[in-house]
């Protein structure tokens, strides 16, 4: 007889054998640092400017961030690869079931980590939770705050009125964000492909990160076609998922002195 | 005209007990005699019959009723809103006993505190009998007597050193 | 005959010795009985005499409750938590270290009270009442600190298991949700088991009091007579409260440290964080008693006559055990994860030891773990009113270290050295002094509108309590009413 150990309350027996669906692989090797992706997912996703002063405290809203790191001890320093960090959409995420109002859910259709602005009341436990540290907190209304406009010609301009994305919701202050595998544009590719009557093909999309990327090193798909680019990357050697023996289930690999 | 309720006054225990039984032997029984005291007093004490309390009955229901809203809240709600969270089964036990124990604490608690203000009709802000020396240490003891004998009892309860003996008022607390 | 005598053995002299260390058991309240009116009287005398200093205090706290809670809490919710210090990865910061404070002075109260009356200990007579006022007051802090300490907290009934139009229920999953449950339930037990033997009080002082506060007392009283059967309902419940109300403290403080052992984090994820902080909370609650008795001793009318040298004796005695205790935990913490080798435990490790907030975690050992045992082996220092609050001071700050090193120091260390920051306490510095005043405001206009001396406790203990003469000493002996 087979022990349902979901029954038992055994955690990680259901996602154990599931690879996820949707899927990322960086490369390290030929990241250059440009920050590009980290420009464009602010872009995409109205990530809020938070100024000079937080920004150099450590509240940087960026939902990806470029690590760089030294080696060594002076003169002798050496830099290692760039990492780009950003949410793994763990597929047992350590954030989703430490959330006492179930702001951030699983995604069961899509395989990945949701965070539903609405119901976030802000105790930001899954931040304090998540391993990667990628969650970003909304300490302030940056969006409306008029010390964080600019003034042009006796105007206060908001980050907003320059450049903003209508397909993504703007977060007010109190509320955890993070990444979100840019799920508008999935749900945009996959509104498109059902009324074509086909299937999303791979390439077809990608997110505002992986198309800024000038030197192609972030790349995103479905990482259970087994066909598809993003999944044959993550196959290969030198693949290595970050922090794996916390058995979070990552879906991003990252690749790196191939 | 109904029996006049009297109310003797004793500075200690002892002549309180001796009162009670003086009453017991003159043909007063248990539910026409009410001792009011500033500190619980065995029932022992002064011989009287064992108060009965529904207080741990009580206490009991609200537990079992805490349990049962326990296992509800537990093993009920994620299935009305099925939401999945870190790969963790959807009413995972762990976490159920912790959310059981608080909620049956919780309801027993609250049904003994409910049970005090039930078995002693509180809040009561009626007219009472009573004596305020009772919340100096003193021990009252009223009695229902049959009418026109009010002089024997008074005399009896002064006999056995009774600090005064008058008809109970009921008053304003 | 004289020869026999051994000549080393100076008998009348060892005698003297001895006699200067016993204690006359006349000194001790319960062998030193007052008439109960007398006791009421200088109860309700040490309600009513009030001086000028106390209306200054109270003035000054006033002030500081509505500049630093009320004020500068509307500002932190008109702007937003970033005018508070936490960031990443610190983003828990000085308000749950403030809960966990809070709850732990919460819980000498219970302690004091449902443990010493479990097991009898008649020294607790006296002062159970203002053990559980601070248990009371101390949850009202924490819980002030949790909703100080959410993002959005005009939205805090989400958390609360009702029924809603968006059909979504709490997630119990999460250990915030045990402990919503746990704190909920910890603060209606204990206000209840406050309110349970008040009743008798409060009807005393309404039968001895005229104006607002007759009528402030009369609706408190609930019409309490004292007839044999209320008598016997109150003292069943108080007696299932005195059991029920253990587990429940225990299950508290566990679970206020499952928010911390629960994640996954160095430093944080310890199965020995239950018992250490359930201790923890114990060393503060203690040291806040004992500065609460000092300074209701000093200040209140009449009250050198209800708390004496033996009460800090046993208070001390009890502060003594549950340093040991404290010690313990402490140790099997820190040693395990060090032993573990673990590489983010062990930069941790370093970090507290080395890193700029490394006083905070030698003060921490200093004052929690080494001064107090080295005092309170001392009778003669026990007794001392001052030097034991004094002890409970330092063992306090002690342990607000110990949690600000927990909470806001170890976060800073996790397994992404990108993200490495040291937290700056910035308005969470005011709002702590708040509800530091918040508390302070409440017990001081607690002592004048309720009697903080349960006297018939006092009186039952007395009654129960006599000296009996065996061959020629006089033996205190105590007797069961129940």
């Amino acid at each position: 007889m087979k022990t349902d150990l979901n029954m038992m309350g055994a955690k990680g027996a259901i996602v154990e054998e599931a690879e996820g669906k949707w899927g990322m692989v960086i490369d390290q090797d030929i990241c250059t640092g440009c920050q590009a992706c980290v420009a464009a997912c602010a872009m995409e996703n109205n990530i809020s400017f938070v100024g000079e002063e937080d920004a150099g405290y450590g509240r940087t809203q960026h939902w990806i961030r470029i690590e760089r790191f030294w080696e060594g001890e002076y003169p002798e320093v050496k830099m290692t690869p760039n990492q780009p960090m950003l949410c793994q959409q763990c597929g047992q995420a350590p954030c989703e079931p430490v959330c006492p109002v179930f702001a951030t859910p699983h995604s069961n259709a899509e395989q990945l980590n949701l965070q539903v602005y609405n119901r976030c009341v802000g105790t930001r436990y899954c931040a304090n939770n998540c391993p990667y540290q990628v969650r970003s907190f909304n300490w302030r209304d940056y969006h409306i705050d008029r010390f964080h406009a600019n003034k042009v010609d006796g105007k206060s301009v908001y980050s907003f009125h320059n450049q903003f994305n209508p397909d993504v919701t703007v977060r007010r202050r109190g509320v955890m964000e993070k990444c979100t595998f840019c799920i508008q544009r999935i749900h945009k590719a996959q509104d498109t492909a059902k009324s074509e009557g086909r299937e999303v093909v791979d390439g077809e999309f990608t997110t505002a990160c992986a198309q800024a990327c000038p030197a192609n090193a972030i790349t995103f798909g479905r990482v259970d076609d087994h066909e598809s680019l993003v999944s044959q990357l993550s196959h290969q050697k030198g693949g290595v998922k970050h922090l794996e023996e916390l058995n979070t289930l990552p879906r991003v690999t990252y690749l790196k002195g191939g | 005209m109904s029996d006049t309720t009297l109310l003797a006054l004793f500075e200690d225990i002892d002549p309180a007990a001796n009162a009670v039984e003086k009453l017991y032997e003159m043909g007063i029984t248990d539910e026409n005699i009410n001792v009011i005291s500033g500190v619980p007093i065995a029932h022992k004490m002064l011989g009287r019959p064992h108060p009965v309390t529904n207080v741990s009955r009580l206490a009991l229901g609200g537990a079992i009723a805490g349990f049962i809203f326990g296992l509800f809240l537990n093993f009920g709600t994620p299935y009305m809103y099925f939401v999945p969270v870190g790969g963790q089964y959807i009413t995972p036990v762990p976490p159920g006993l912790i959310i059981t124990f608080e909620m049956t604490m919780l309801f027993a608690l609250l049904a003994t505190f409910l049970g005090v203000f039930l078995d002693s009709y509180f809040p009561n802000y009626r007219p009472m009998e009573y004596v305020a020396e009772v919340s100096d240490g003193k021990i009252a003891v009223f009695f229902r007597c049959p009418p026109g004998e009010d002089k024997k009892f008074t005399d009896a309860m002064d006999n056995l050193g009774a600090l005064s003996v008058q008809p109970a008022e009921a008053q304003q607390l | 005959m004289a020869s026999t005598a051994h000549p080393y053995s100076k008998p009348a002299k060892a005698h003297e010795g001895h006699h200067e260390e016993e204690q006359d058991m006349r000194e001790f309240l319960m062998y030193d009985p007052k008439p109960r009116g007398e006791m009421n009287q200088m109860v309700m005398e040490s309600m009513t005499t009030t001086s000028w200093k106390f209306w200054v205090v109270f003035g000054i706290l006033c002030v500081l409750v509505a500049t630093c809670f009320i004020y500068a809490w509307g500002y932190m919710i008109a702007e937003g938590l970033g005018v508070a210090g936490v960031m990443r990865p610190s983003y828990w910061g000085i308000f749950l270290v403030n809960t966990v404070f809070w709850i732990g002075i919460s819980h000498a109260g219970t302690f004091i009270s449902a443990i010493l009356r479990v097991f009898k200990a008649e020294f607790r007579r006296p002062f159970t009442r203002a053990a559980e006022l601070m248990t009371t007051f101390g949850l009202i802090q924490a819980g002030a600190s949790i909703f100080m300490h959410l993002g959005r907290v005009w939205l805090f009934y989400w958390l609360l298991p009702v029924p809603n139009q968006r059909m979504l229920w709490p997630n119990f999953h999460s250990p915030l949700m045990w402990d919503l449950l746990a704190i909920t339930t910890y603060v209606l037990g204990s206000t209840m088991y406050l309110f349970l033997p008040l009743i008798p009080d409060l009807a005393m002082a309404r039968d001895r009091s005229t104006g607002w506060r007759k009528t402030f007392f009369k609706i408190l009283a609930l019409g309490w007579r004292g007839t044999e059967g209320e008598w016997r309902h109150l003292t069943t419940a108080m007696n299932f409260f005195a059991f029920a109300i253990i587990p429940v403290m225990f299950s508290v403080h566990t679970i206020v440290s499952w928010d911390f052992a629960m994640a996954m984090r160095p430093g944080w994820s310890s199965s020995v964080f239950g018992p250490y902080f359930v201790l923890g909370a114990l060393h503060s609650g203690m040291g806040a008693v004992a500065i609460v008795l000092f300074i209701m001793r000093a200040t209140m009318k009449h009250m050198d006559y209800f708390i004496r040298k033996e009460h800090f004796d046993g208070l001390g005695k009890l502060m003594l055990i549950v340093t040991f205790a404290y010690s313990y935990f402490f140790f099997n913490d820190y040693i395990v994860q060090w032993y573990g080798g673990d590489k983010w435990t062990d930069i941790l490790l370093h970090w507290l030891e080395e890193g700029p907030m490394s006083w905070m975690f030698y003060q921490l050992i200093l004052f929690n773990i080494v001064i107090p045992p080295l005092l309170l082996w001392n009778k003669k220092l026990r007794q001392t009113p001052w030097l034991l609050a004094l002890i409970g001071l330092m063992i306090n700050v002690g342990m607000y270290w110990e949690r600000y090193l927990i909470i806001p120091v170890m976060l800073t260390i996790n397994r992404m050295p990108f993200t490495w920051k040291l937290y700056e306490p910035r308005i969470e510095l005011f709002l702590t002094i708040g509800t530091f005043s918040v508390f302070l405001l409440f017990y001081m206009a607690a002592s004048r509108l309720i009697p903080l001396i349960p006297v018939w406790e006092v009186q039952e203990g007395q009654m129960t309590h006599s000296l009996r003469k065996v061959g020629k000493a006089e033996v205190p002996t105590v007797s069961e009413f129940e």
